[in-house]
């Protein structure tokens, strides 16, 4: 697909709903760039979570990024989110 | 639990594990390295999980402030653990609020030049 590579991300929709299954409470509601902003949140994390991966993975000279590297990284992310 | 909200469910998650495999990959080829695909899944439901502590702390910021509607300000809040994401977040939010600011000036200066053309034409 010749789609713009910066443009990848999360739809704001898909942000809307994910967070709005959520609520405890169904009135509580979103707004539009809040979840615009949620939208980056969430691209924020899965790119940190694969960069920090693949540094593990390089760290252990791995041409592959595997579940383990994951591993090793996922207590400090959740930490720092 | 009905069966409903649990495909509704499964379909969020295959939305954000699609969003996340693209994520990786562009990530891996920066690298010249490769993910497998446990490890993206692995990340895609980290990712929705994580959403789902999101969700729940935005609701109690909104709600704290005596608001059912989460605003800017509670995402703000959310990204606060981290000094480098609570500025990108800072600044993110301060550039659309500078984009609708201009889309809104366009929008009425196109309306009033469309209200002259059509008092000209009267």
């Amino acid at each position: 697909m010749a789609e713009r590579e910066a443009d990848i991300g999360f739809k704001k929709e898909l942000v809307k709903k994910l967070l709005s299954s959520s609520f405890r409470d169904d009135d509580t509601k979103i707004g539009e760039n809040a979840a615009r902003l949620m939208a980056e949140m969430l691209k924020i994390f899965v790119q940190e979570a694969a960069e920090r991966s693949q540094k593990q993975a390089d760290s252990e000279g791995c041409d592959q990024v595997d579940i383990e590297h994951f591993e090793k990284i996922l207590p400090q992310l959740l930490l720092d989110f | 639990m009905s069966t409903e909200s649990e495909e509704m469910q499964q379909r969020l998650k295959a939305a954000v594990h699609f969003t996340a495999g693209r994520l990786c990959q562009k990530v891996g080829e920066e690298h010249r390295r490769s993910f497998s695909r446990q490890v993206i899944a692995a990340i895609a439901e980290t990712a929705f999980r994580q959403s789902d502590i999101f969700a729940r702390d935005l609701e109690a910021f909104a709600r704290h402030a005596k608001r059912s509607t989460v605003s800017p300000d509670d995402v703000k809040l959310l990204a606060r653990r981290s000094t480098a994401l609570s500025i990108y977040i800072q600044n993110k939010s301060e550039e659309l609020n500078q984009e609708q600011k201009n889309l809104k000036k366009k929008n009425t200066g196109k309306r009033k030049s469309r209200d002259t053309e059509d008092e000209s034409r009267e």
